[in-house]
């Protein structure tokens, strides 16, 4: 019996991340629909704190980022890992204290954020208890999935494990960073950076978290699962290896250009606004890589309505990768920032890349995972149509919203003063608002759609155990 | 087949769409005839109504008071745009057709500009929404148009360019991929002229 578990691989802690995962997508998306229609009707918050836009939104960005998608990068990459590398988990008891520890400091720490908690930091707005806690599970997750790596049976490391390696690696890095503050009592601290200096470090934390988790974490997924998905090898590694160190290379100088137009130098600006366009490269690179392996495999489309989601999603990759280093040019960011363009443009990755990537390959794992087929085919189909209808629209009504409050706010006459008042502009947005309930409640229908199908999959079914294959001995690590 | 019957056909796939690209697939469509004969004075369509509105009405963009331009900016805005339109269908054309030997589709450039101007057809017909330029107004209607218009894209392209269903979905979601770049550029580009001083006064 010990000899079969020590040579099978460690699954039932991947289809327990799903799980999670897909409950933080539910939640956080619901957040996300319920702000969205306080945007319209203020009084929705019934004069409750704990329901007003200032804790729900970032319940629902923390929610999205940490539950659904950092759920979803530990379990596709403790199960990558192992296949790619021929071994079962390194220390899979951590394994299951990072699943765990993880979701107790996503419930916990949103709890807290409802009660007002705050750094005041985008994206990273937990309190000092919770960085050190992320700190301590984010190693363990790096100790598991190196230890894994340090084990192979296969001399390459392939390159989806280069991509999880740099998420794993540099997100470890911003966070340590970014957070570093001074208690004053048990939830609440101050930062050590101030000024521009502050505002520095938090967008090469903001924009990096962006960079290697959104982006990066997920291009190891697609590495993975697409030429899974399709039967097919990647259409050129070699590419892809260029890709991944061109991409790590110049992310990590973007982040200022979330600062144009404010007191930090302008060779700091220009600097990321140059960076950011030399980005398009290895983005789009790996876009084409993705597109020209799934080319070739057609009628596997006929079988798998997983495949389509993928194939979507490296559309919306190439939008969203081309209008970011758009945004970053000055010309364009005077008008586009502050205002809804912006929320248009990440929901395009958000929804339009990391969801569709993530719901095509739960659609791959999860009836795999527990042998059997996908219970309903139809549904899939279905969900899909919803995915892109809302996410289309969402686009859109942010980008009728942007350019319209950017052009206003700007607007001035004859004598220079402003021709617009604030607070008028914003009241006149009810209409955008309310396509953009619509597209968040026909996104999220299509995400409760994918929890039933897959949870009629799993319903009453056990983890199949999978034996680790021979390795090919041209591979092996003492070839 | 003469020219006429092409128009027709274009003009057909307004109603009749499946119908019409399957007549569309047994014809070899000549890329100048259609071009010069019907997808050149379709495309004029938008800037000739958004002239006519902003000129009468001025742009909405949702506050209390219309943005009112001079004449010659708004000869200026709709001649850009007419060029805008102009390079977005050629461009998309060639990337058709550039794109179509991977998915085992046809690649006579005819077709694939008939292909084009099939699938912008029901958006230039609803751009008479720019006769009142509120913009509201104009993304209620042409975002279902839109959808639409995707519609005839992932339907189209195994008929009109006779390759297999799936073979059509990912040429589509190919070309979707150009279409929203093209799109955002659009608007970027339009955001660059305007802080350089064409379009609305603005305080930058």
């Amino acid at each position: 019996m010990n000899e079969v578990m020590n040579n099978s691989y460690h699954d039932k802690v991947v289809i327990r991340l799903i799980q999670f995962s897909i409950i933080w997508a539910l939640l956080a998306m619901t957040a996300g629909v319920y702000i969205s229609a306080e945007l319209i009707w203020p009084d929705m918050d019934f004069g409750q704190f704990w329901l007003s836009y200032g804790r729900l939104r970032p319940l629902h960005t923390n929610g999205i980022i940490f539950g659904f998608g950092v759920s979803a990068l530990m379990a596709t990459g403790f199960y990558s890992v192992q296949r790619t590398s021929h071994v079962p988990l390194f220390l899979p008891k951590l394994a299951w204290f990072c699943c765990y520890a993880w979701q107790l400091i996503v419930l916990l720490g949103g709890l807290s954020l409802l009660a007002g908690w705050t750094t005041s930091k985008e994206y990273a707005e937990l309190e000092w208890p919770f960085d050190i806690a992320i700190a301590v599970t984010w190693v363990c997750f790096g100790v598991v999935f190196f230890g894994t790596i340090a084990n192979r049976k296969i001399k390459p490391i392939y390159i989806s494990n280069w991509f999880y390696g740099a998420l794993i690696i540099v997100i470890a890095m911003l966070h340590i960073v970014n957070s570093l503050a001074i208690p004053v009592t048990f939830g609440k601290s101050y930062s050590i950076y101030a000024g521009a200096q502050d505002a520095v470090v938090q967008w090469w934390y903001g924009h990096n978290a962006v960079g290697f988790l959104l982006t990066g974490g997920f291009l190891g997924m697609m590495y993975y699962f697409l030429p899974k998905h399709s039967g097919r090898p990647i259409w050129s590694y070699r590419l892809s290896v260029v890709a991944f160190w061109t991409f790590t290379y110049s992310y990590i100088w973007a982040g200022p250009h979330h600062l144009h137009y404010s007191a930090v130098p302008d060779w700091v600006l220009s600097l990321a606004m140059v960076m950011s366009v030399i980005l398009l490269a290895p983005s789009w690179a790996t876009m084409i890589n993705g597109v020209m392996t799934v080319s070739s495999a057609s009628e596997k489309l006929k079988t798998d309505p997983a495949l389509k989601f993928i194939v979507l999603s490296l559309a919306f990759y190439g939008l969203a990768t081309f209008e970011g280093p758009m945004m970053s040019f000055p010309s364009v960011n005077v008008v586009s920032h502050f205002t809804d363009w912006t929320v248009g443009h990440v929901h395009s990755g958000a929804l339009g890349w990391n969801a569709m990537i993530t719901y095509g390959t739960f659609y791959f794992m999860v009836p795999r995972l527990v042998g059997t087929e996908l219970y309903s085919v139809r549904l899939a189909n279905i969900h899909f149509w919803m995915a892109l209808a809302g996410t289309m629209l969402y686009i859109m009504s942010m980008w009728g919203a942007g350019v319209s409050q950017g052009l206003l706010w700007l607007s001035v006459d004859e004598i220079g003063e402003l021709s617009f008042s604030f607070t008028d502009i914003m009241s006149s947005m009810t209409p955008y608002y309310g396509l953009r309930l619509m597209a968040g409640m026909i996104f999220l229908g299509g995400t409760a759609l994918m929890a039933y199908n897959l949870y009629m999959t799993v319903l009453g079914k056990q983890a199949v155990t999978v034996q680790v294959p021979k390795v090919d001995p041209a591979f092996g690590v003492n070839s | 087949m003469s020219t006429d019957i092409y128009s027709f056909l274009l003009f057909k796939s307004l109603y009749q769409p499946i119908e019409a690209f399957k007549q569309l697939e047994q014809v070899r469509p000549s890329r100048f005839g259609i071009l010069l004969r019907y997808s050149l004075w379709l495309i004029i369509l938008p800037p000739a109504f958004s002239l006519i509105g902003a000129a009468n009405f001025g742009w909405r963009l949702g506050a209390a008071e219309p943005l009112v331009l001079p004449t010659r900016s708004l000869l200026l805005v709709s001649a850009g745009y007419f060029l805008v339109l102009v390079f977005g269908l050629l461009s998309t054309s060639f990337i058709s057709r550039w794109m179509a030997p991977t998915y085992g589709a046809k690649t006579g450039l005819g077709r694939h500009v008939a292909l084009v101007t099939v699938v912008s057809q029901p958006l230039a017909v609803a751009s008479i929404a720019h006769l009142y330029p509120h913009v509201f107004v104009n993304i209620l209607v042409l975002i279902p148009t839109m959808m639409w218009s995707m519609y005839l894209l992932y339907r189209g392209i195994p008929i009109v360019l006779k390759t297999s269903p799936e073979n059509g979905i990912l040429m589509a979601s190919s070309l979707l991929a150009w279409l929203l770049v093209a799109a955002v550029s659009l608007l970027g580009l339009s955001m660059m002229l305007w802080t350089l001083g064409m379009g609305p006064l603005l305080g930058v």
